[in-house]
């Protein structure tokens, strides 16, 4: 029983770890894409604060959104692949 | 205590090693192209030889023995038997542990051992080694009438070290001939190379939005202070610069 418990302990530090750096690049992806969205076409008269309220309204709706969301995924589905396996191998 | 002494060394040898590389082989030199080939290649060939030990094989055989043999095991093979948390033999060196021989159709033969994985590595999360040891035994057959079986498993026969491959499944096929797409091991290997890929983008990313922009910050302020030294260095080589050429009036001018 303590080795399933130690599994689950590393197997959270570690997707922890994914999630995390996971959650960095895709935020990251959608920061750069809204600054080249306001940078090619930049409305007229409009400086560095609307672009930057601009990226922290894009940016609010992303932490809402659906994407942020199926981050969960990054614990899910190995979990889920856990069950399968275990099941696979030991009852069939 | 004692084997962190030696790995604490070993460790050392290998930083030292790399360092006293590094210096004896500049950037940019033969035996530094030649260097990174090595690492990538001793890099590539450990993977490949983790990755070809742990992913699933297959193998068509007949199970002739099954069978129970106090074994022990010691620190040169134990990475290849069930860590003792799994629950089969738990803190002991020596212990019971199943084994399945069998033979192929060319009279080849294999052994195989049965042991859990439990939670533990590979994650294969076999705790059935009972069940399948009585399937096996139920499959076993003689030369005269032969049940072929194919036998799922991992690992390496390695008589030296006294390591067998570790069956994790048996099914009754109907020839020897039979064959199996590998899929798990194509799904695995895609999975992990699409995760490679993944990685990499992520830290192009990271360097290309956390590190690029630092570094030109850091440029710059560097920049700055070259061109002051340009500007010292420059005053000095024209002080210099007279000087010398004041000097070369003295010498003998090239006849001809």
């Amino acid at each position: 029983m303590i080795a399933i418990l130690r599994l689950l302990v590393f197997a959270f530090i570690g997707l922890s770890v994914f999630y995390l750096l996971l959650g960095a690049y895709w935020r990251s992806l959608r920061r750069e894409s809204l600054e080249k969205q306001w940078d090619a076409a930049p409305p007229e008269g409009q400086g560095q604060t609307e672009r930057a309220a601009f990226i922290a309204k894009g940016m609010a709706a992303y932490e809402r959104g659906l994407k942020k969301k199926l981050l969960w995924l990054v614990y899910i589905i190995p979990m889920i692949l856990i069950v399968i396996i275990a099941y696979v191998q030991n009852y069939q | 205590m004692s084997s962190y002494l030696v790995w604490g060394l070993i460790l050392l040898f290998l930083i030292g090693g790399a360092l006293f590389l590094r210096y004896r082989y500049p950037a940019g030199s033969t035996g530094r192209r030649r260097m990174k080939w090595a690492f990538w290649a001793v890099v590539i060939l450990i993977v490949g030889l983790f990755l070809n030990y742990t992913l699933p094989s297959h193998d068509v055989v007949r199970i002739t023995n099954t069978y129970n043999r106090l074994t022990t095991v010691s620190w040169e093979n134990a990475w290849a038997y069930a860590s003792p948390d799994t629950g089969t033999g738990e803190g002991t060196q020596t212990r019971d542990i199943r084994f399945i021989e069998a033979v192929h159709d060319d009279d080849s033969v294999v052994v195989f051992r049965n042991e859990d994985t439990g939670w533990v590595w590979p994650p294969y999360f076999k705790y059935d080694s009972s069940n399948l040891h009585a399937e096996a035994s139920n499959l076993k057959s003689d030369k005269a009438a032969p049940q072929w079986v194919m036998v799922t498993y991992y690992g390496w026969r390695l008589p030296i070290l006294s390591i067998y491959p570790n069956a994790v499944k048996v099914r009754a096929v109907d020839s020897a001939d039979a064959t199996v797409l590998p899929w798990v091991n194509i799904l695995i290997l895609t999975a992990l190379a699409l995760l490679v890929l993944m990685l990499r983008r992520m830290w192009l990313q990271f360097r290309e939005r956390t590190i690029d922009p630092v570094v030109e910050d850091a440029d710059e302020f560097l920049e700055g202070i070259d061109a002051q030294a340009d500007a010292v260095r420059a005053q000095a080589r024209g002080m210099a610069g007279r000087f010398k050429a004041w000097l070369d009036t003295w010498r003998a001018k090239p006849k001809g």
